[in-house]
């Protein structure tokens, strides 16, 4: 039963993690930025749902979408004002400058929020039911559904709406794209936008079954790349899946090698995974 | 013509440096080891970093091998510190040989997070070692020699920068610069693209870990979380790019200047001092993507307007 646990406790943790990496695998395969202050928009969501639930009162999966739309404005006006300015430089310079905006936004959340743990707990924050002998919380199944249904509406974006068609061609051919009358700038801006938002949702979904602190951005970062790496860029469901993965593969080590080894597994995965299959065409979307 | 005063002035500079202990503070010697042992650590990041265009972020585990290589040796061995060092560089370059050729296959971003990823692996799994002090750490004999740490710390990034001066020059750093250009026409020119890589992430990690290790006796306590930290890694490079990767003097002037950035930001305003450090890593990728050196080459050559220029250049 404890295994049964235990698979249970790591699919419902793989949906938020799937969920964290869908926004950087989207930015990474449409602009081809590996946005290190991924983890960072986690952390603004995630205290973006927690004041509007502890100072407004609005329930705080009422709140995710009010914060994702807030996340949704900053990325835009970030990538429109700022990281436009660089994105047809080297691929070092890209990382560099989303390392610098993670350092200002992690220690803007230090100097704002002060660097005390907080929790988003609802009044039904600890109900769980039990099924075959197996105890699932609820709002983690909750964080799950959510998961899956936002990377739904992003495979329905993506596949029927022209604005996804749009995203998928300049992720293909950027030329070509513009040849077509894709304003680029404006397409980053909004994909970057987007990237953001789920950023934001899966922070506040974080808030609610961990801690947040200003300090959680850069391991959740690191973990988001080893999922969209996993994952691919193209499927938002196989993201998804690809979080199910870790997050199994995280709590089988928690429990058989001790909880210091659930890094070492996925960025052991990750390094085998790369070095196996290094030609894999990531950027197709 | 040039060549003969920038040789002077280094050798000058050098030389003044040197004197700091004898004239300096005790303050102003502490922060000139600091920042001499990240010259070092962006000087080595530059040789895979700057020259083979290999963005590493994997050299804090050489700096951590080297810091516990020494460590380990000491305490639980009772080797003097004459002795540890080089059993830690042994350990730091032993790493690199055997983590570059599976790794080293891997190109652009994959590059980067895999050895993000094995500095992470490399951390957890000291932690759990005995023989390391697992969590905990361990604590080397303390000795109060800041000038010989010093003087220590200034000869091996002297060695470091005369080896990147060569590598600058020699048939060697050429295959190196060709693989950055371009690996594949490299390989064709019949260039051992593995050996050339190996030998170029060896290399780094022989002057990082030696650095690790100097850092260690320093200290005299290290655990995981520090020997290992990524942000060491994150910061070598910024103090690459923001000299001039690929330059020989590039990643020293860059680890000099913002060592002292960041020193008079934390007396300035010590709250706000990693803020405004995020900030200026922003602006500089902005308006100087090239790094400082090619920014006073190119203010030189094109005056101000050099600067909206380069924002002009790399923009959408």
């Amino acid at each position: 039963m404890l295994l049964a646990q235990i698979i249970v406790n790591g699919l419902l943790l793989g949906g938020l993690y799937g969920l964290m990496a869908l926004g950087m695998a989207l930015v990474w395969g449409v602009l081809n930025i590996v946005n290190l202050a991924h983890g960072a928009f986690i952390m603004l969501g995630g205290y973006a749902v927690y004041f509007l639930f502890s100072e407004l009162g609005i329930d705080p999966f009422l709140a995710l979408p009010l914060a994702m739309a807030a996340m949704f404005v900053f990325g835009y006006l970030l990538q429109l004002l700022v990281l436009n300015q660089i994105v047809r430089s080297a691929m070092l310079n890209t990382l560099l400058i989303t390392f610098g905006l993670d350092v200002v936004l992690t220690y803007l959340a230090q100097l704002l929020f002060t660097a005390d743990f907080r929790t988003i707990a609802p009044s039904y924050a600890g109900a769980n039911f039990t099924f075959l002998g197996v105890t699932v919380p609820g709002i983690r199944l909750a964080a799950f559904a959510v998961a899956w249904l936002l990377a739904g509406i992003m495979w329905l974006v993506l596949s029927r709406l022209p604005l996804g068609r749009a995203i998928r061609a300049t992720a293909q051919n950027l030329t070509a794209a513009r040849l077509y009358g894709v304003n680029p700038r404006q397409l980053y801006a909004v994909t970057f936008g987007i990237g953001a938002a789920l950023a934001g949702a899966s922070g506040g979904l974080y808030g609610m079954i961990g801690h947040l602190s200003p300090y959680i951005g850069v391991p959740l970062t690191a973990q988001s790349f080893v999922i969209a790496v996993i994952g691919g860029l193209d499927n938002p469901f196989s993201v998804i899946l690809a979080g199910l993965v870790i997050g199994m593969a995280e709590s089988l080590a928690a429990l058989y090698l001790g909880p210091t080894y659930a890094n070492v597994i996925s960025f052991g995965l990750l390094v085998v995974i790369l070095v196996l299959r290094p030609a894999r065409a990531l950027r197709s979307a | 013509m040039r060549r003969p005063w920038v040789i002077a002035f280094v050798a000058v500079t050098t030389v003044a440096i040197a004197l700091v202990p004898v004239f300096g503070s005790a303050v102003l010697i502490q922060y000139g080891i600091n920042a001499l042992i990240f010259a070092t650590l962006a000087q080595s990041w530059n040789i895979i970093g700057g020259y083979t265009g290999y963005a590493s972020f994997g050299n804090s585990v050489f700096f951590g091998l080297g810091a516990y290589g020494t460590a380990i040796a000491m305490t639980q061995f009772g080797l003097p510190f004459w002795a540890g060092l080089p059993l830690g560089a042994l350990l730091g370059v032993l790493c690199a040989l055997l983590l570059g050729l599976p790794v080293l296959r891997l190109r652009g971003h994959y590059f980067a997070i895999a050895t993000l990823g094995l500095s992470l692996a490399v951390a957890a799994i000291l932690s759990n070692l005995e023989i390391a002090g697992a969590n905990i750490g361990l604590i080397l004999p303390l000795t109060r020699a800041d000038g010989m740490f010093f003087e220590l710390a200034l000869a091996l990034l002297v060695a470091c920068v005369l080896c990147v001066w060569w590598i600058s020059r020699s048939r060697f750093g050429m295959g190196l610069i060709a693989i950055r250009e371009d690996e594949d026409a490299a390989a064709a020119m019949g260039i051992n693209t593995t050996l050339y890589k190996t030998a170029a992430l060896m290399l780094a990690a022989l002057f990082t870990s030696i650095a690790g290790g100097i850092y260690a006796y320093w200290i005299t306590f290290i655990d995981p979380a520090s020997a290992f930290d990524p942000t060491l890694n994150v910061r070598m490079v910024i103090m690459a790019m923001f000299g001039g990767p690929g330059t020989v003097l590039g990643p020293v002037a860059g680890a000099l200047v913002l060592s002292a950035v960041y020193e008079v930001l934390a007396n300035w305003i010590s709250t706000a001092a990693a803020l405004l450090f995020g900030l200026v890593i922003v602006l500089s990728v902005i308006f100087m993507p090239r790094g400082l050196f090619a920014l006073i080459g190119g203010i030189r050559r094109h005056g101000p307007g050099y600067l909206l220029q380069n924002v002009r250049q790399h923009r959408l």
